[in-house]
């Protein structure tokens, strides 16, 4: 790459899917005068429009760009979500919900786990949930965005459920609106700088020639750049998460509630999602194929689909990984080019996105890419990656699951030892390994602990010191005050309609 | 069966300081059932954490856990407020600068005020506009601390307390004995193994012996317990810090102020801490400093020198001992760091408060976040020494852990990576650097233009300024109002 240092970086993004077109869009916006996006994809190529479910953060990026959330759910028809609803991963006939918020409240320094095992201990515990705003609201089907202010109505987040196959076109005519060009066709060749090995163009079906300063590789699993064309090597976890496929199938509505929450109920081979937009469910069964073939994968999303169908059912096929270095040479990979985790917490999006504010953040200034940027960004990526990799192996590794092979392997796995020791300290002692970058904090851990059924031997010494009447009367008030917040909520279906109907009329 | 960890029966704690009294007081209100004794005398004065006259404001939130109340401490150990603190001579050409606490700083307007600050001749073109609400309040020395029910147009400044040490030690005895905390006064002059690389107990000369299930060093530089662990060992940072020699001198006269100073002189650096009680001032030299000289700069009777060979202990917690404060780590007096790291640390073995069975992997965790405390701390004292200022004089000396990267980011790009268990915020060691002397670059987002929400942010900026300033009365006046009622009550 060289370029003056007053002109605008060329970027060029191959792949028009969820992460093409949201990489565009923010570099678009959060650049403007520092780079011209260009976008190269092709109707050939269907998207593979994972990540209907996403995580709270998907609405800061949404707000950066400065698109109106009524009108983005209108477009996407989405709906709220409050968490993941995991049934029979820890043992068949059991379910927890993973929420976007905190369980209790820390009591002089000792976090309220601690607490609630000792209540437990005693007789006088409820299920960890009914301490969770955000849990009880899911379960009682009920939604409003969280207060602003330091009251128990701010003690939650939310995220939103849509239609990726409605994102992706959403993004493309908003980014299109804010200046990105885009190309329509196939690539047929790529044209590197012969000295430095960079990525100078894009060569399509048509005979033109896109050329750019910087390209990022969004062609999803193909990688095209990143992988095909630069070989950027890639760390294999299927020893760890052996789901390699997903038989996807939309059904329409069972019921007339809109659950404002994802589930994912354990499967023998794999898992299932349900993921309620407003016009009809995500459904899809995600499979370990040494375990399952897809006809009989596909057999069985037809047969446990609540609602009618509304299509045949679409394999997809994954592999669950990073590239070694996600930023390569001039070539940047995000998305799926780039690394892969199954959705079973919903973090593709989330990914992308992690991958893009990174970008923006290191992009390259002056007239050249510095490597000391590119080592910062993959340091970054890896870290990222690595850590949620390590909270999706927990959601198999801790259960009791002998009913078949699949559970058999990985209860008895070997996992890796960034996570062993996580694991060890929590059983030993009830601790969780701090950290404040990256994805899931204390909350998440301890919601999948305790509801996989992973209780610690020994926790925290104080709680036993408390009266117990005092501490079962504290926990009984915050139920109650819980409860009452919830009770004012409305339905999530009848917020929705509400909102609609606020969005009507405005227009 | 989940159970709750058996609790500790008896805590003993080395080091009868404010550090070692602080820690026993936390111990028994985590515990009230657990006996715990202080044993030892007060440390040396080279046990900074024990003497320093503030801390940051992370030790008000402490403080407030464990009912230490801002006002006794206002009004019985001379406390007194700290807006920010002023660098001058870090940089190049008279250059100075101010760090407040907290994310102070409008991200909008934070590249443009840096400029106007980084690296500039002082009042070349007329005064340089201020960085925060806290730095116009301190320019006028108006404050009082804000109220906590209800907000006011200063409840955004974050505060540090000043305070007398002999002072405040003495009223966190009277907590400490209100709380049945135990004392012994003596020198320990043996430590009896347990079982698996742990202590069973400490003899003091001529009072016989007293067991504990858990021993919290804070003994100061000595590290008089965890250095008698076969497992001790210490990293070494001499090569990165400079500073080996400080003089302290003997209290000035009383001065009332929001800020502190922290200066390059032609020996080494200067810190002046004000106070009510006097301002204290500090001079660090290196190695080669004549005596005679170090002394004319301090431009004060000395009081004490004190020798430093900087490091930190390579683990702080052995077996059931674990190190805090001076006793984990030795470095120069750059700010009230010594005591901000021991609060830090007591409040980690707070929030991991072990059971009388320690298990190995909440020792390696406490360990990994303690080390990580004490090295973030190493960077951000290397930042002062990598200022031009004062590698003139202290020469050249290599970057510890990856600070290069820091730096770099911040120079080409007006970026800080975030760190773990930083005793700065990234927003804070942005205005660190830039107080030292160091232009940060410009990060993507604001060459992409986009003016006019920088102009919104600077009438923002200014109106927040007018409403602090009319909100808040003189300083002076407060004090003097808050000590009247004392009186009165």
């Amino acid at each position: 790459m060289d370029t003056a240092a007053n002109s605008p970086v060329r970027v060029v993004v191959l792949g028009g899917g969820t992460a093409g077109w949201m990489t565009a869009a923010g570099i678009a916006r959060m650049l403007p005068g520092l780079a011209k996006v260009q976008l190269v994809e092709s109707e050939d190529i269907g998207i593979v429009g994972v990540g209907e479910a996403t995580l709270p953060h998907i609405r800061s990026f949404v707000e950066k760009l400065g698109i109106d959330e009524a009108a983005f759910m209108k477009a996407t028809h989405a709906t709220f979500k409050l968490g993941i609803d995991f049934r029979d991963f820890g043992r068949i006939g059991e379910s927890y919900i993973h929420p976007f918020g905190s369980f209790g409240e820390e009591l002089k320094g000792v976090g309220f786990h601690h607490y609630w095992l000792e209540l437990q201990r005693q007789g006088l515990a409820r299920p960890l949930g009914d301490y969770s705003l955000a849990v009880t609201a899911a379960l009682a089907n009920r939604f409003r965005p969280p207060a602003q202010d330091d009251t128990l109505g701010s003690t939650y987040g939310y995220a939103y459920q849509f239609d990726a196959t409605l994102f992706g076109p959403f993004m493309r005519e908003f980014g299109t609106s804010i200046g990105v060009e885009r190309h329509e066709g196939l690539v047929t060749s790529v044209e590197r700088d012969s000295e430095s090995g960079d990525v100078t163009a894009l060569c399509l079906n048509d005979g033109r020639r896109i050329e750019g300063d910087l390209f990022i590789d969004c062609s999803g699993f193909r990688s095209l750049l990143l992988g095909q064309e630069l070989g950027a090597g890639w760390e294999d976890w299927t020893h760890w998460l052996p789901c390699d496929r997903a038989a996807a199938m939309p059904c329409a509505h069972a019921t007339d509630d809109i659950r404002p929450y994802t589930t994912a109920t354990a499967m023998p081979a794999g898992w299932r999602w349900q993921i309620p937009l407003q016009h009809r469910m995500g459904n899809g069964y995600v499979f370990s194929s040494a375990h399952l073939s897809e006809d009989e994968a596909c057999e069985t999303i037809r047969a446990s689909a609540e609602g009618k169908p509304l299509a045949d059912p679409r394999i997809l096929r994954f592999r669950p990984g990073r590239r070694t270095q996600s930023w390569s040479h001039n070539v940047i990979g995000v998305g799926l080019a780039s690394g892969f985790l199954e959705p079973l917490e919903s973090t593709s999006i989330y990914l992308a996105q992690m991958a893009i504010t990174y970008l923006i953040e290191l992009f390259p200034i002056g007239g050249g890419i510095d490597s000391r940027d590119r080592d910062e960004f993959n340091r970054l990526v890896d870290m990222e990656y690595d850590r949620v990799r390590d909270f999706l192996i927990l959601h198999y590794n801790a259960t009791t699951r002998d009913d078949s092979d699949f559970w058999n392997h990985v209860r008895t796995m070997k996992v890796p030892d960034s996570l062993a020791d996580k694991l060890e300290l929590w059983r030993r002692a009830g601790r969780i390994e701090k950290y404040s970058d990256g994805l899931f904090y204390d909350a998440s851990w301890i919601a999948v602990y305790v509801g996989q059924g992973l209780l610690p031997e020994r926790y925290d010494p104080r709680p036993a010191l408390a009266d117990p009447q005092n501490l079962s009367r504290a926990a009984e008030q915050l139920h109650a005050a819980i409860a009452q917040e919830v009770a004012a909520m409305p339905q999530h279906r009848e917020f929705l309609n509400q909102e609609a109907a606020r969005i009507a009329q405005a227009a | 069966m989940t159970e709750p960890r058996e609790p500790l029966r008896r805590i003993v704690i080395v080091g009868g300081g404010q550090v070692g009294v602080l820690a026993a007081i936390a111990m028994r209100r985590a515990l009230p059932l657990c006996e715990v004794i202080v044993v030892g005398q007060m440390p040396s004065p080279a046990s900074f954490a024990d003497w320093s006259p503030g801390a940051l404001p992370m030790t008000n939130k402490l403080h407030d856990r464990l009912g230490i109340g801002e006002q006794d401490i206002v009004r019985r150990a001379g406390g007194s407020h700290r807006l920010v603190t002023r660098y001058t001579g870090w940089g190049e050409g008279g250059q100075d600068g101010v760090l407040s606490f907290g994310e102070s700083l409008d991200p909008a307007l934070k590249t443009a005020f840096a400029r106007e600050w980084g690296g500039g001749q002082r009042h070349t073109a007329g005064p340089r506009s201020a960085g925060s609400i806290a730095e116009v309040l301190a320019d006028a020395e108006r404050f009082a601390p804000p109220p906590q029910d209800q907000p006011t147009p200063i409840s955004n400044v974050d505060f540090a307390l000043r305070w007398n040490p002999i002072a405040y030690r003495a009223l966190l005895i009277e907590h400490a004995q209100a709380l049945k905390v135990q004392y012994v006064e003596g020198e320990i002059d043996a430590v009896e193994p347990g079982e698996v690389n742990t202590f069973s107990a400490v003899r003091i000369t001529g009072q016989g012996r007293i067991e504990g299930d858990l021993f919290i060093d804070c003994s100061g530089p000595a590290a008089s317990l965890l250095a008698s662990h076969p497992k001790f060992a210490m990293t070494d940072w001499s090569a990165t810090l400079p500073t080996r020699q400080i003089f302290l001198s003997r209290p000035g006269s009383p001065v009332i102020s929001l800020a502190d100073r922290f200066s390059v002189v032609g020996a080494g650096w200067m810190s002046e801490v004000y106070g009510r009680d006097g301002m204290q001032r500090m001079l660090g030299v290196g190695a080669n400093t004549d005596r005679n000289t170090a002394l004319a700069a301090l431009g004060a009777p000395a009081a004490a020198l004190v020798s430093l060979a900087p490091g930190r202990v390579a683990a702080p917690w052995l077996g059931n001992v674990v190190a805090i404060g001076d006793a984990a780590a030795r470095f120069e007096p750059l700010g009230p760091y010594h005591l901000d790291l021991a609060h830090r640390q007591l409040a980690l073995l707070l929030e991991m408060l072990p059971g009388r069975e320690i298990e190995p992997l909440e020792r390696a965790e406490y360990n990994r976040r303690s080390v990580l405390m004490m090295e973030g701390l190493h960077e951000v004292l290397a930042m002062h020494f990598a200022a031009a200022g004062a590698k003139r004089v202290f020469g050249d000396l290599p970057l510890p852990n990856s600070l290069e990267q820091v730096l770099d980011q911040f120079i080409r790009r007006g970026r800080i990576p975030f760190r773990e268990e930083s005793p700065l915020a990234p927003q804070e060691q942005f205005a660190l650097l830039v107080a030292l002397g160091f232009a940060p670059g410009s990060p993507p987002a604001s060459r992409a233009g986009g003016g006019g929400s920088q102009e919104a942010a600077r009438a923002d900026f200014a109106a927040r300024a007018e409403h602090a300033l009319q909100f808040a009365p003189p300083y002076e006046q407060w004090l003097a109002s808050a000590l009247q009622a004392q009186r009165i009550n």
